[in-house]
């Protein structure tokens, strides 16, 4: 930073929290997406307060596992994958330990210790659980049969899983960069595919695999592509577009067994007995929460750890954010939660940490401070804690090929479809969360766009004023303007129909213009010295013939030049056709005949008098 | 009047288009313009002239020209006055009030419209005479945002570290939040090859009339959701990194903090920006592609990344010229002949009314007034000392909201600058000024702000003034006089020579221009902005030499520094010589929405107005092209609301309203209001605009809040509670009618 900008650092108000010492110890455990953003966080707020231990499983830095499907489909540098881990020499970074490759294996918390697979013990006042969620794997004869295990990682996310049986040779989850990596090789070889589970990812990987040349069919149980998200109507277009990939599809089809031989997959035999060949199988049949820790020291635990609303369980020294977690909202596998859990809990763990006489006041809050001395915006601040926060509920493919984006609710409520996202049980709350839940209902209205044969199906569900819900398959740019609105719950259009289409961009410029003939003279031609064509054709009356003439009345083109083209099309045309003088020009000669005044004047017998077209010109451009 | 032809420069923005001024023709006597302006061929504008500068002489004529001091007497009301009563009142003003509240007690607000020699004085003038050290200038509203961080990011800031021209010869121009169309619009000709490639991607909320020359193949325009520019630069820079576009070999070279930057962005895919700013993920894929084949790595002719008032005005301002700063360095742009990233300086001296001693932080030279080697230099210059120099003062929005407060400013200098409609929240800024027990205000017409003065200097204009300005591409231009300042107004260097003598300096403070250049060049040698090797004599004998600056006086006598058109070509103006990457995140903005303000505004300019508008409102074209300020609204959103183009909308934040009539445009997104900020009085949109800032810059976030928005028949909503102080009772009136100078009580 320069000398300059710390002056004015110094200058402003900076409320640097400080720690409570001697810090507490804080072990969050996994270091997936969710556990290292919630670090991240926490050192922005509060650098030093808390002395932080972080266990994961993997062996890697933080990534993005959200791209794990573009690795598959060789699109992206897998290094670009690679998150923040915490910068040496950062503010606060001495107080963090991350022990990467270690798995937590049990809690005790009568004691408040994490004990690690290495032996090593954790203790902490404050323990947060990131562990993430593992593939699930189907109930399926191959998978599941004891002679095929062997000693190999499943997949799994962050740290804390107990170890499990492995999968056959050409069986891959898609969880990690392992799986990804795997998967990669695998495709090299693969003759033919199957994914098993035609949800978001169960898509991304089919259309990664076939833009790797290979031949890939998608298996899937429920009666359509994506049918957590996705109405019939909008998963037959998604699955157009699959079509067009040359992605095979065998929908409601139930998997049956795996065709092993010598330990490895050589076909998926379906419940019908059709048998489809595949030398890869990957599943993507939905994810199951890591949450055997939590259960086993006693918390809660239904589908995931349940915490409440601040994120803590039952034991308030122990939390629970990201993917094992399950909220009062319900889960709802997407990144944008667990980021907005991290957040919360970051915010909420560093006030803890400050002293509450160095909360930021009011007047320092209206200063947008940077992370270390930030005031938290988010729903849990202040005034703004009855907001709801931002949905975070919006389904976005990743697929070369396939656009599906879908977010809130799916129809109105007497046909409205208690689905959930990503590939989980319906028990999961997902694309029901927002305003449905209130006392009063509003009315619901849904109006649909849908374009089968061009694979385009646009819907959108209105009530209160505001989007509910939004399906968007093949919508183009359309999707990008509906997820802001949905997001922001801006106020849309009474008509929702509107909502379904981008009107195409009417004529921008004279230049546009198909002729001059047609364009009215009030037309501006020059924007730069705000000449219209109407100015352009009193030039023209008083003697003007050239694009010099135009602009030592006008000084159109005198400014970006831009509109020369135009100008010298105006010129053509009244060359062809020289209209006749206009009744009245007479009183307007004499102005518009001396160059360098008077052309808006004489414009004014060409179309409507217009008071802003009595400019009048100072200098008559000389070169 | 005898006026010889006189080169100078236009009156109004960064660019400056060259002008010749010449006795006046029948037309321009008929308009009461004491010249004749024409166009003159230079580099930057190619002899063009927008409509602001062929009308700029009618201004000079303004038959409310302010030709005489005015003081506000014991009634109330202001009246005329004789020079010597105005200055002797204000030095004894000041002097009562240094003597009961101490010097902290005066303060001074510039403008980045100044001359060089009138903005170095004038820091002189507050360090050396008032000894104060609370001044700042309104480039805190303008160029703040870029100068934070190209300083941290390179070492040096000049708003464009090459020449204008040299955008002529690129494959793709990445231009974000600016309107260079109506801003700037000479300057368009030069995105022509660009253009001409389909390379120029335009990033703004509105289709303006910038983003419209994307259209048909020449381009791409990506319209995000108001505040969220940051979020598109991140997302740009995922792509470059994902697909493998970045040169590395320049990353590897040339700069510092590249991993942390890359980890930083591979939060940020396209499809998560898309979601945050609503720009379709397939565009930011399109864009960064077009980019990178353009950069010279990828054997492109060269790519630009320029950035300008929509995404720096904002409290992530110096964030996102960060990013955009790393996108330029991540593709390897910087300090390439023919590629790079720069900032589109605004007002007319942007550039050099940072560099001379008027911001806050800093003395002349662009050094740190806290650098004890840069105190020592300019001390000596002065010949006071150091010790004696004043620390850091505070950045514009913080000095205003100390004004008249107990422990702030009871007096405050105002030069160039019409702070009531200009800065942000200005139902504050009324308030601010009406407690102060001195305002004084030096300018050419009335403004808003003089109303409200205690006591109003006339001063001179641009053709009646010698002096130099520095543009938008750091290039040192001679602005030149070519008619006699009518009786009565006096140069500002001249008020300032007067009011230093009244307080007990009699010397240091010349009223020749070109003596006080020559003290500005010996102030700034050795300093980052080093000045030292022009004169004016230099610049009138060689006016073909583009001195752009650092240009260093040198030892031999011989050999002339030919100024730096290219900086960074060798290396950066760091220590090391390297560029450096600053990983930075999305906050998103100040005053975001929510259920009772649902819809983003945004404020900007129109081609026929600068600035505040005191001086384009007074000329009869300009203002009958524009007449009013309005409101633009998307055709869905006019129909919601039940607001017809034409008809009268208003605007409500939580800080005020604004009335205005609708124009009903498919330019603007559905979920975002658009209005000019140019006019006073009850349509003016900084009654609106929130005073948050930038926590590095200082800057204001203009360019984005949370409004309501109604017919204007309806029953105005009531205004939230507001986190800070309540209202005034009785504020005075900021009205544009009444008499030249007003009679506002006050």
């Amino acid at each position: 930073m320069s000398g300059s900008e710390a002056a004015v650092l110094t200058a402003l108000p900076t409320p640097a929290p400080r720690p409570v010492s001697p810090a507490r110890r804080l072990v969050v455990v996994g270091h997936g997406m969710v556990g290292s953003r919630l670090v991240e966080d926490l050192l922005a707020r509060a650098p030093g307060a808390y002395a932080v231990t972080v266990l994961g499983e993997e062996p890697y830095e933080p990534y993005n596992r959200v791209l794990l499907s573009e690795v598959v489909a060789g699109v992206v540098d897998v290094a670009s994958l690679t998150l923040p881990s915490v910068p040496a020499g950062a503010p606060g970074t001495a107080s963090v330990d991350v022990r990467r490759g270690t798995c937590a294996v049990a809690i005790d918390r009568e004691r408040r210790v994490v004990v690690a697979d290495d032996g090593g013990t954790h203790p902490y006042d404050v323990l947060v659980l990131a562990t993430g969620s593992r593939a699930r794997v189907p109930a399926i004869t191959g998978l599941t049969a004891p002679e095929d295990r062997r000693d190999r990682d499943v997949a799994t996310d962050g740290a804390g899983a107990p170890p499990r049986p492995g999968l056959p040779a050409g069986v891959h989850a898609l969880r990690t960069l392992d799986d990804a990596r795997e998967i990669v090789a695998a495709a090299v070889n693969a003759h033919a595919a199957v994914v098993l589970g035609g949800g978001v990812l169960g898509i991304e990987a089919a259309a990664g695999l076939a833009g790797r040349g290979v031949r890939v069919t998608v298996v899937h149980g429920g009666p359509h592509l994506m049918d957590r998200q996705l109405g019939p109507e909008a998963a037959a277009a998604a699955e157009r577009a699959l079509d067009r990939l040359g992605v095979g599809l065998r929908t409601g089809a139930t998997a049956r067994e795996v065709v092993l031989e010598d330990g490895h997959v050589r076909a998926l035999r379906l419940g019908c007995g059709t048998v489809v060949p595949a030398d890869l199988l990957v599943l993507t049949a939905g994810t199951v929460p890591a949450a055997e820790l939590a259960a086993a020291c006693g918390l809660e635990v239904r589908r995931g750890v349940v915490v409440g609303p601040d994120l803590a369980t039952r034991d308030p020294a122990v939390h629970a954010i990201g993917d094992c977690a399950e909220p009062p909202e319900g889960a709802t596998g997407l990144i944008a939660q667990g980021w907005e859990q991290a957040r919360r809990l970051a915010t909420r763990l560093a006030r803890q940490a400050v002293p509450p006489e160095r909360a930021p006041g009011p007047a320092e809050a209206r200063t947008a401070a940077e992370p270390t001395v930030a005031p938290d915006a988010g729903p849990s601040a202040g005034a703004a804690a009855s907001e709801p926060p931002p949905p975070t509920d919006v389904v976005r493919l990743k697929a070369r090929g396939v656009e599906v984006v879908a977010m809130g609710r799916v129809g109105s409520p007497p046909d409205a479809r208690a689905g959930s996202v990503e590939d989980r049980p319906a028990t999961v709350p997902g694309r029901e969360a927002l305003p449905a839940a209130a006392p009063t209902a509003p009315a619901y209205r849904t109006v649909r766009l849908s374009d089968p044969d061009a694979g385009r199906h646009v819907e959108v569900t209105v009530a209160g004023g505001v989007l509910v819900g939004v399906t968007c398959v093949g919508a183009g740019p359309v999707a990008a303007d509906l997820v802001a609105a949905y997001t922001r719950r801006t106020p849309v259009p009474d008509d929702p129909a509107h909502l379904l289409l981008r009107p195409p961009r009417g004529a921008a410029s004279a230049t546009a213009e198909p002729s001059p003939m047609l364009m009215p003279d009030r037309t501006t031609v020059c924007r730069c010295n705000g000449v219209t064509k109407g100015d352009l054709v009193a030039t023209w009356r008083s003697g003007g013939r050239s694009v010099e003439d135009m602009a030592a009345s006008t000084r159109a083109t005198t400014g970006c030049g831009g509109c020369t083209e135009a100008v010298c099309g105006i010129l053509e045309w009244l060359g062809r056709t020289d209209p006749p003088t206009a009744a009245g020009a007479g009183v307007t000669s004499g102005a518009a005949t001396t160059p360098g005044a008077g052309a808006g004047a004489g414009a004014g017998t060409a179309h409507d008098p217009d008071p802003g077209q009595t400019s009048h010109v100072l200098a008559v451009r000389t070169r | 009047m005898d006026v010889a032809p006189t080169p100078t420069h236009c009156p109004y923005c960064a660019l400056q288009c060259a002008q010749t001024l010449s006795a006046p023709d029948d037309a321009a006597r008929a308009l009461g313009a004491p010249v004749t302006v024409a166009g003159r061929d230079f580099p930057t504008n190619r002899g063009g002239l927008c409509q602001k500068g062929w009308t700029s002489a009618q201004v000079l004529g303004a038959p409310d020209r302010l030709t005489s001091p005015w003081v506000r007497g014991a009634d109330g009301e202001l009246h005329e006055a004789t020079w010597d009563q105005a200055l002797d009142l204000v030095a004894g003003r000041l002097q009562e009030i240094r003597a009961e509240h101490g010097p902290c007690a005066v303060a001074v607000f510039g403008g980045g419209g100044l001359t060089n020699e009138k903005a170095y004085a004038l820091g002189k003038f507050a360090r050396v005479v008032l000894r104060t050290p609370f001044i700042d200038y309104n480039g805190r509203f303008c160029m703040a945002s870029a100068a934070a961080g190209a300083n941290r990011a390179f070492g040096v800031d000049r708003g464009l570290p090459f020449p204008l021209a040299d955008l002529g010869g690129a494959q793709a121009v990445l231009l974000l939040g600016s309107n260079l169309a109506e801003t700037m619009p000479p300057s368009v000709a030069h995105l022509a090859g660009a253009r001409a490639s389909g390379g120029l991607v335009v990033v703004d909320p509105r289709h303006s009339a910038t983003a419209s020359l994307t259209q048909e193949g020449k381009g791409l325009h990506l319209q995000p959701v108001p505040g969220t520019d940051l979020p598109v630069l991140l997302g740009l820079l995922h792509v470059v990194w994902a697909e493998g576009l970045a040169d590395t070999a320049y990353l590897e070279d040339r700069t510092t903090g590249a991993d942390a930057v890359r980890r930083s962005v591979a939060a940020w895919w396209p499809e998560r920006v898309e979601q945050v700013a609503g720009v379709p993920a397939q565009d930011l894929r399109r864009t960064a592609r077009l980019l990178a084949a353009a950069s010279p790595a990828r054997g492109g002719t060269g790519a630009y990344v320029l950035t300008g008032r929509g995404v720096e005005q904002s409290t992530q301002g110096t964030a996102t010229v960060t990013a955009a700063i790393n996108l330029a360095l991540a593709l390897g742009l910087p300090g390439r002949v023919g590629s790079g990233y720069g900032a589109i300086t605004g007002q007319g001296n942007g550039q050099g009314g940072r560099e001379h001693g008027q911001k806050a932080d800093q003395l002349p030279g662009y050094r740190s007034i806290t650098d004890p080697d840069a105190r020592a230099h300019v001390a000596a210059v002065w010949g006071v000392d150091a010790a004696d120099l004043p620390g850091p003062g505070v950045p514009a929005v913080e000095l205003l909201r100390r004004c008249g407060t107990p422990d702030g400013p009871r007096a405050l200098l105002v030069h160039g600058c019409n702070l009531v409609v200009s800065a942000p929240d200005s139902g504050r800024v009324v308030e601010r000024l009406a407690a102060l027990d001195l305002l004084v205000v030096c300018d050419v017409v009335p403004s808003e702000t003089t109303r409200l003065a205690d006591v109003v200097l006339p001063v001179t204009q641009w053709a009646e003034e010698e002096g130099t300005m520095t543009s938008l591409e750091g290039r040192i231009l001679r602005r030149r006089r070519a008619l006699s300042p009518p009786p009565g107004v006096r140069t500002e260097l001249e008020v300032l020579h007067a009011l230093a003598a009244r307080l007990g300096v009699t010397s240091g403070f010349p009223t020749d221009a070109g003596a006080v250049f020559d003290e500005l060049a010996r102030a700034s040698a050795g300093g980052r902005a080093d000045y030292s090797g022009v004169s004016h004599a230099r610049l009138d004998a060689e006016p073909e030499v583009a001195v752009h600056w650092p240009c260093p006086a040198g030892t031999d006598v011989g050999a002339r520094h030919p100024g730096t058109p290219r900086l960074f070509l060798d290396a950066f103006a760091t220590v090391d010589g390297r560029a450096r990457m600053v990983a930075v995140d999305h906050r998103g903005p100040s005053d975001d929405l929510r259920p009772e303000a649902p819809l983003y505004l945004v404020t900007g300019r129109v081609l026929q107005h600068y600035q505040s508008g005191a001086q384009t409102r007074r000329v009869p074209a300009l203002a009958a092209a524009q007449p009013e300020p309005f409101v633009e609204m998307h055709p869905a959103l006019a129909d919601r609301l039940g607001i017809g183009d034409g008809e009268l909308a208003a605007v409500t934040s939580s800080r005020g309203t604004a009335v205005a009539v609708a124009r009903v445009t498919d330019s603007a997104r559905p979920d975002t209001v658009f209005m000019p900020f140019h006019w006073p009085g009850e349509g003016s949109a900084n009654r609106v605009t929130t005073d948050a800032t930038d926590p590095v810059s200082g800057m204001p976030e203009f360019k984005v809040c949370a409004v309501d928005v109604r017919a204007a028949g309806s029953p105005v909503p009531p205004r939230p509670a507001r986190v800070s102080t309540p209202e005034p009772a009785g504020r005075p009136s900021a009205g544009s009618t009444g008499s030249p100078v007003g009679t506002a009580q006050r």
